[in-house]
């Protein structure tokens, strides 16, 4: 403890100094030509503590002066983890589907909503996985294809009449043809070229969907799409089926949650493939992939298109749940927080992305409290979880550098 | 033909805002290969705490009494503060990463900026702050074309900038040092440069620029805002990208296209999608050369 | 083992939230929605000023027999459709009587359909957009007026009172202000007034020189700016200035913020809009300012609507003597009082009317000028 102490008190000094010249001027120099030093004194003085008590505790757990404090919960964990590899991993998830199909009995409505967003991110998380996390290539422009899928189900609903599991697979290959149109232009590209494309092609994405009037009405969205319906079993005059509108939460989450564990299943499977392995091949080195006779070009115009897929199933489901869609809901804001859960929760691997999801869905709601605060503790935490988890939550067993990390 | 040149005079304007900020991007990426996202904020910074120096400087009455000498003891401040600002945000959120994955600063960098924004709305208010206005006020008149003393001092000033920029980097020591921690961090350690000073001196110096950037904006459109970092920030990273990120030159070269882009594509063709040329010229170029238009070839098809 | 410590940290964080909720008793809760960080945070903590300024006053009146306090719960809605959702369902959670928001229409449309699910009267006392109410949504009001409304107000005062022959318009590209620049043109043209040309800006623009110098090269009359927010406005005004622009200015409601004159300055002078017409001298706006203005500073467009829009809110709750949705709504559609922004009468559409005339910046104050019916005010 005391070693420790003596190891990093003056950086945490000098950073405490340093934070206080910070603040000073944007709180002690006023227009009227007055200089004052209370009230970044205060500000900083709460601060200050709340830091020292941080590194006051994080001291104590280093030099273990908490050990009967955490021992015994560690033991107990200890003891859980060894209970819990006695039990297959199919109970687990069996147990896991349990509590995800009772979950909207015992929870309220903000509940479920929080929920249904959740999973709507874990479709998009792990479709961004397939382009980021396993071909190694940095998308900053995916929302894009979430766009694409919302679209599609509100133009074809409204226009068309079209229902919701009709429009599925088709705002699924909408989407797949966007991210093929997206990708192909890009194949040369590597790191952070392609990063600044897949951004442009996003913002161009989003500034046509604002300002294609007689398409997509621009700003003004698109109302009145339906929500999923199906045919439920009548008994009233006689037996027949009548079209049932789902639109209580409850039946969206059912919905949400069948489209993610079909997203889970699918990404994981292709994970495992040959193709999956392939563009771990790329990710790991390009050229080498190419010797040993994988057809790049192909397997990344497929990276894009897969993940593009998954996109276009969660937007067209996350219109069918607003019923409504407009392109404030695609700014790239909303891509760079799909690749904060990939890369929070750790790359390429399935339990995590599903973690990093709901940290970052669920973060920002209980920081509702804070009003005003709130994104500010939300920027704090994705930092604080970056420096003490920097390979993600969970990160994923088989993983190496990026191709483009070796060079530069 | 004096709207072409009107135009053109806009978007020399425009340019060079750009390319200061994106200079500070492809310093740090050049050194680091990191994105900094909090860059754009820098920049929001330096225009608060411009603003905050002059209302102070004319609550003293010392504008009107002495308008060069407060306008560059509030340069100076100001590239002073956000250098140091910078310096806090690499030694807190990317220093610890420099061993990680990319994409766990890219992250970290990302949270800096919706923290560094939210801080600054926390502090400053949700208002917009305006800057005095006297400085600089009245406009030139050749035929039809108006130019204004702000566009001008605004020229200049990124002007000097760039020209104190290129002696830095290419003719001292210092730049030397920075050159040889951006080849090889290694290499350059065993000759006894102190890559982590170096680091910190590139992102001081980056910010500094972006702090200038700032106070020019906020003298040439009035007002400054607590979100206003965002939107140039990615402007000017597509400058630095443009240019071939880790070249200066190219950052400047970068900045004046995409600035040129976006007024002429909104004075001759359409406002609404201007970002969208800008966009679009982005990706044609780096169709046809996938690394920028200054970009050294980091494909891997270098022996 | 730190790798399991950080899952059970996230997940408690998870559930936790999830498990909250829950009422306590004696209190009464009310929800305001509104963008508190994002780009539009100024309008949004001015609809929250007004709130709370209501409470407070009413508070002090006596408040409700049976209450012992009134709880206000401000949600962000960040102006995100689908964070104006999430925080519309934490209300519904929380059980509030009613709500008073949202701001941007795009937020305020998707979240009455969640709160009119579970029958929770919605006030908006910013969003101008006809679908508002168009819907035909039970237990939707709004308290400031409709763009079709402003619209041919804007267009008349241009043609009669300015005498305009030409415009040029511009909008930023949101709901709002791109339906009722849409609304502008659509006005001028049937009133005889020649259309220069229609351009448009992106939201966060800050740099409207290409635009400007476009315009400038026109040589309208008016030159009519319809922009989501003070601040772009401010801005606007400024560099038209700057590059000797010789039209006249005219804008909206959305410009009614003393921020603006603050940031524009002298370019502001001499500047049009029009707005919903408030009568600064009612002993209502009297009492309102001196209880506002020391405490959250000068009065802006929203924060009058949203005061009233909570005021009106309370008083039917007393009224109706209970927190049933029906009951409140049946004594909403009673009222007929003098607000601070306005005479309060709700149509069976939930729509309080509006009554829009011209304003004149002179001096760095919004002095009426010009009403469609009464001409000139002077």
């Amino acid at each position: 403890m005391i070693q420790e102490f003596k190891k990093i008190w003056k950086p945490y000094l000098i950073g405490l100094l340093w934070l206080l010249g910070l603040l000073w001027p944007l709180l002690g120099i006023h227009p009227d030509g007055t200089l004052s030093f209370a009230r970044t004194f205060t500000v900083w003085l709460y601060i200050a503590t709340g830091i020292s008590i941080c590194a006051v505790i994080y001291l104590l757990n280093k030099s273990d002066a908490l050990g009967p404090v955490t021992a015994p919960i560690g033991n107990a964990r200890k003891a859980l983890g060894a209970f819990g590899k006695t039990v297959p991993t199919w109970v687990w998830l069996l147990a896991l589907l349990v509590v995800a199909l009772i979950y909207p009995q015992v929870t309220n409505r903000y509940a479920q909503d929080v929920a249904v967003n959740v999973l709507i991110y874990i479709c998009l998380g792990l479709g961004l996985n397939i382009v980021v996390g396993l071909a190694g290539m940095l998308d900053l422009g995916y929302i894009a294809f979430y766009g694409v899928g919302a679209y599609s189900y509100a133009l074809l609903n409204t226009h068309f009449g079209i229902s919701f599991w009709a429009t599925l697979p088709i705002a699924a290959l909408l989407a797949c043809i966007a991210g093929c149109i997206i990708g192909y232009p890009t194949l040369r590209m590597r790191g952070d070229y392609l990063a600044i494309v897949t951004l442009g092609f996003g913002e161009i994405v989003r500034i046509i969907l604002n300002n294609w009037m007689s398409v997509t009405n621009g700003p003004n969205g698109i109302l009145g799409v339906k929500a999923p319906s199906i045919f439920w079993p009548s008994f009233a005059e006689g037996f027949s089926f009548e079209l049932l509108y789902l639109k209580k939460l409850h039946y969206l989450y059912y919905i949400a949650l069948g489209l993610a564990i079909i997203t889970i299943i699918s990404v994981r499977n292709l994970n495992y493939s040959r193709i999956g392995r392939a563009w771990e091949s790329i990710r790991e080195d390009e050229t080498a992939a190419e010797l040993m006779g994988v057809n790049t070009f192909l397997l990344k115009l497929l990276a894009y298109a897969m993940g593009a897929l998954f996109a276009g199933l969660a937007g067209a489901f996350f219109c069918a749940r607003m019923r409504f869609v407009s392109p404030e809901s695609f700014t790239f804001l909303e891509s760079a927080m799909v690749l904060s859960m990939v890369v929070l929760g750790g790359m390429g691997s399935i339990p995590g992305i599903m973690l990093g999801a709901a940290a970052l869905i669920v973060l920002p709601e209980v920081f509702r409290e804070f009003e005003t605060y709130r994104m500010l503790a939300f920027g704090l935490a994705m930092i604080v979880m970056m420096l003490f988890r920097p390979a993600g939550l969970i990160p994923a067993k088989r993983v190496g550098t990026r191709s483009e990390e070796k060079e530069g | 033909m004096d709207y072409f040149i009107q135009q053109f005079i806009n978007g020399i304007t425009l340019g060079g805002l750009y390319a200061l900020i994106a200079l500070g991007y492809t310093m740090v990426y050049g050194v680091i290969q990191l994105i900094n996202f909090a860059h754009g904020e820098f920049f929001a910074a330096g225009g608060y705490v411009g603003v905050i120096v002059l209302s102070y400087l004319t609550g003293l009455g010392l504008l009107e009494t002495h308008p060069v000498l407060c306008l560059t003891a509030s340069f100076a401040l100001t590239m002073a503060y956000c250098a140091f600002l910078a310096v806090g945000v690499e030694k807190v959120a990317y220093k610890p990463l420099r061993k990680q994955s990319r994409l766990a600063a890219l992250l970290s960098a990302l949270g800096m900026s919706i923290f560094l924004s939210n801080g600054l709305m926390l502090t400053q208010g949700v208002y917009d702050k305006a800057y005095p206005s006297e400085l600089f006020q009245g406009m030139i008149q050749v035929g039809g074309i108006t130019i204004s003393y702000l566009q001008i001092m605004i020229l200049c000033m990124t002007g000097v900038l760039l020209v104190c920029l290129n002696t830095l980097v290419f003719k001292t020591k210092i730049g030397m040092a920075m050159r040889a921690t951006a080849q090889d961090k290694i290499m350059s350690s065993l000759v006894s440069i102190s890559s982590n000073r170096i680091i910190s001196l590139t992102f001081a110096i980056g910010a500094g620029l972006a702090a200038a950037a700032g106070i020019m904006v906020g003298l040439y459109y009035g007002s400054v805002r607590y979100d206003m970092g965002f939107l140039p920030g990615i402007k000017a990273f597509a400058a630095a990208v443009l240019g071939g990120i880790g070249n200066i030159t190219g950052a400047m070269l970068g900045g004046l296209i995409i600035g040129m882009v976006e007024v002429f594509g909104a004075g001759y063709i359409s406002g609404e999608y201007k970002d969208v040329f800008a966009f679009i010229i982005l990706i044609a170029v780096l169709y046809f050369k996938p690394t920028g238009i200054m970009g050294e070839n980091i494909d891997d098809t270098r022996v | 083992m730190k790798r399991k410590l950080s899952t059970i940290l996230v997940l408690s964080l998870v559930l936790v939230p999830l498990m909250m909720g829950g009422a306590v008793a004696k209190t009464l809760k009310i929800g305001s929605m509104s963008p508190l960080t994002g780009p539009y945070a100024s309008d949004g903590t001015d609809i929250k000023n007004g709130v709370l300024t209501a409470i407070e006053v009413f508070e002090e009146q006596g408040g409700i027999p049976g209450y012992d306090k009134i709880e206000l719960f401000a949600q962000d809605t960040a102006c995100d459709p689908k964070q104006a959702v999430a925080a519309a369902n934490k209300l519904i959670n929380l059980e509030v009587a009613g709500v008073v928001g949202a701001y941007c229409s795009s937020s305020t449309i998707p979240s009455s359909e969640a709160l009119s699910e579970e029958d929770i009267p919605m006030l908006t006392p910013a969003s101008t957009h006809q679908d508002v109410t168009d819907r035909g949504l039970p237990y939707m009001f709004r308290l400031c007026g409709r763009d079709d409304d402003q619209a041919p107000a804007a267009a008349k005062f241009i043609k009669e009172a300015l005498g305009a022959k030409t415009m040029f318009v511009v909008d930023d590209k949101t709901t709002y202000s791109q339906g009722l620049a849409d609304g502008v043109v659509k006005a001028a043209k049937e009133l005889g007034i020649q259309v220069l040309d229609h351009e448009h800006v992106n939201q966060g623009d800050k740099d409207f020189a290409a635009v400007l110098t476009k315009a400038k090269a026109t040589n309208a009359d008016v030159f009519y700016m319809s922009l989501q927010g003070y601040s772009p406005a401010a801005l606007m005004t400024l560099q038209a200035s700057r590059i000797g622009m010789k039209s006249q200015i005219v804008t909206q409601d959305a410009v009614f913020q003393p921020k603006y004159m603050e940031v524009a300055k002298d370019a502001s002078e001499g500047v049009f809009l029009t707005y919903g017409y408030t009568d600064p001298n009612t002993p209502e706006y009297k009492a309102f300012e001196e209880r506002y203005v020391p405490k959250y500073g000068a009065i802006a467009a929203y924060a009058t609507y949203a005061y009233d829009a909570a005021t009106v809110l309370l008083n039917a709750i007393k009224a109706a003597g209970s927190t049933d949705p029906a009951k409140i709504k049946a004594e909403l559609m009673k009222m007929d009082v003098q607000g601070v922004a306005k005479q309060i009468k709700f149509n069976e559409k939930g729509d309080s009317g509006s009554a829009y005339i011209a304003f004149k910046v002179e001096g760095g104050k919004f002095v009426p000028y010009w009403d469609p019916e009464k001409g000139m005010l002077k």
